[in-house]
């Protein structure tokens, strides 16, 4: 018991029904303090019911649940008191500035944050507190949803997209603020749709589908193991049963031989090599959709 | 709760004020016409007793009523339907107190802060409270002021009953609302639904007492247990605490269910219609 008091986030069977639709078929996750854990799933998997059953939003069903040592069923306030939480479908008081809205969940918070570091804050993210929130764009808005999670400094930071509708300057700010956190002895466990943010920042990756945990991986790993496409030009034909020898390749659709697109999991270098033998003139590589992955390595684990 | 209360009472100032100002000149110019029709006040009251009946009904549980007197003038000109206003205002408040925020997903993040559903619903309840008993006040200082500059004789103390007996009603109309809310999938169906509430409550008290087949309906209205008129003889406190009772019965049965069911986001966790279940049933 103590060892599962000793994680940031522990979860065993953790089940719910929506009606009579069962979203969590059991959910099994185990995340470290003090380590960055991404969670990936396609959409309707159960990322966001998850996480909102760890925090008492949503009743579980069924199964034991644990942040940083405490049932959110039993004690809520006190799990809620040491998270800061940012919700994927975010909405704002739309009647009030976002320094308004800030102080007042500041004021939940029995002001737990520091003028200071939510100034800070808003800096780094390039928000105007002053406007009102029905002024701010899709993307400010999310600042503040930013802001207001990471303002009070909590262990356990939980994020549903956090960056999502962020320009790519804001996204790599935002992952630079979470990877500080962690440093400062935070743990954090964000859900994202996209690939190469999670094996940015995460150090251990949970896979959901179809409520089901399905793995537990290393990012890099899982990213080696992702699929890439191909497209090659070729100043000459050549015979794409050459290049679907090579381990890991798929054929996709070839134009006279002379545009091949291929897929490709794992590895590239062997494809490398055996292009190097063909006169190449261009060459194109496209990383599907985390979506489209799931859906194609995923969708055999979860029959 | 205490932040809960004051972020709410601040957000709802404006609804507050603009409610209580109509309130404020309603009562007002209720007032001045007593004095404009004092003149001609035997011959109203004289049309009156001509009218039908079944009309009259609805203005009085009596059926007698004086309008040459304050009482009998504010009892009809203004009590007999300002419940049905307010009503709506209360109505409307009580089953937005939760539901509203739910709806627009705001409540999702709020509840996410370190602050029981109790110290949620509780804060939030205290507000609806001061909203209400606020509209009343200025209300009743709308009558009071409006006595100063006319002929009306009318004792402030006796005014408190009338509206302390619309305070119970807007206590039971508010409490219904908000447990319609908590169980019913959308706010709006529990808006109709209380409204619904109001109005049949309404008429149907008026009907009673022309048709006796409606009697055995007529203790179950609420509207029945407003005391707005013979308010000089003194408030019926079994009337009074009657209509509070079941209102905060409500309101304890609205912070049970709040308790057990899950912050909805989109409509998860509620329950559906028959034929709307189709759509039902995705994970997130």
């Amino acid at each position: 018991m103590d060892e599962q008091r000793n994680a940031a986030i522990f979860a065993k069977g953790l089940t719910k029904f929506y009606g009579s639709f069962q979203a969590l078929h059991g959910v099994d996750l185990r995340v470290e303090r003090g380590e960055i854990f991404g969670f990936l799933g396609p959409n309707g998997s159960g990322k966001t019911t998850t996480i909102r059953a760890l925090i008492d939003l949503i009743h579980r069903d069924g199964g034991e649940a644990l942040v940083l040592g405490i049932d959110p069923q039993v004690d809520p306030v006190g799990v809620r008191r040491r998270v800061g939480y940012m919700p994927g479908e975010l909405h704002l008081d739309q009647a009030l500035t976002a320094e308004g809205l800030l102080r007042y969940f500041n004021d939940l918070r029995g002001k737990a944050a520091k003028p200071a570091d939510i100034r800070r804050l808003a800096e780094r993210l390039e928000l105007d507190v002053k406007q009102p929130i029905k002024n701010l764009s899709h993307g400010n808005k999310q600042k503040v949803g930013i802001v207001q999670a990471l303002m009070h400094k909590p262990e356990l930071i939980i994020m549903d997209e956090p960056t999502q509708g962020l320009d790519p300057l804001m996204q790599h700010e935002v992952l630079r603020m979470l990877k500080e956190a962690k440093t400062a002895g935070s743990t954090v466990f964000f859900s994202s749709h996209i690939m190469s943010e999670v094996e940015s920042v995460a150090q251990r990756v949970g896979i959901i589908r179809a409520g089901r945990i399905v793995e537990v991986a290393d990012p890099m790993a899982l990213g080696q193991r992702a699929l890439n496409r191909v497209r090659v030009r070729f100043s000459q034909p050549v015979d794409s049963a050459n290049l679907a020898k090579v381990k890991g390749v798929t054929v996709l659709s070839h134009e006279n031989g002379k545009e091949i697109r291929l897929q490709i999991e794992g590895e590239v270098d062997g494809l490398i090599k055996a292009l190097a033998k063909f006169p190449v003139s261009d060459f194109e590589t496209e990383r599907p959709s985390l979506e489209e992955t799931f859906l194609t390595y995923y969708q055999d684990t979860t029959k | 709760m205490i932040t809960v209360f004051k972020h709410t009472l601040s957000r709802s100032r404006g609804g507050i004020i603009g409610w209580g100002i109509t309130m404020l000149l309603l009562g007002m110019l209720m007032v001045a016409f007593f004095d404009s029709m004092a003149e001609s006040a035997a011959q109203l009251q004289q049309l009156f007793a001509t009218y039908p009946r079944e009309f009259m009904a609805f203005f009085s549980n009596s059926g007698a009523f004086d309008f040459t007197t304050a009482e009998g003038f504010l009892s009809i000109e203004y009590f007999s339907f300002t419940p049905l206003i307010l009503g709506v205002f209360a109505i409307l408040t009580g089953s937005g107190m939760l539901a509203a925020d739910e709806e627009r997903g705001v409540l999702d993040l709020v509840a996410a802060h370190p602050i029981s559903r109790s110290g949620l619903f509780i804060g939030r309840y205290l507000s609806l409270l001061v909203g209400l008993i606020s509209i009343l006040v200025l209300g009743f200082a709308g009558i009071v002021i409006g006595t100063a500059y006319s002929t009306m004789d009318l004792d402030p103390v006796a005014l408190i009953v009338p509206f302390a007996s619309m305070f119970a009603l807007l206590v039971f109309l508010s409490g219904l609302g908000l447990l319609l809310s908590m169980v019913l999938p959308a706010r709006g169906m529990a808006g109709m639904v209380a409204g619904i509430v109001l109005v049949a409550s309404f008429f149907l008290n008026g009907l009673a007492h022309i048709n006796d087949s409606l009697a055995m309906v007529e203790p179950f209205l609420p509207t029945r247990y407003y005391q707005y008129e013979n308010w000089l003889a003194g408030l019926r406190w079994d009337w009074f605490m009657g209509l509070i009772t079941v209102g905060l019965a409500f309101v304890a049965l609205a912070w049970w269910a709040f308790q057990l069911r899950d912050i909805r986001v989109g409509g998860e966790g509620s329950w559906r219609l028959p034929w709307r279940r189709k759509s039902a049933g995705q994970a997130r």
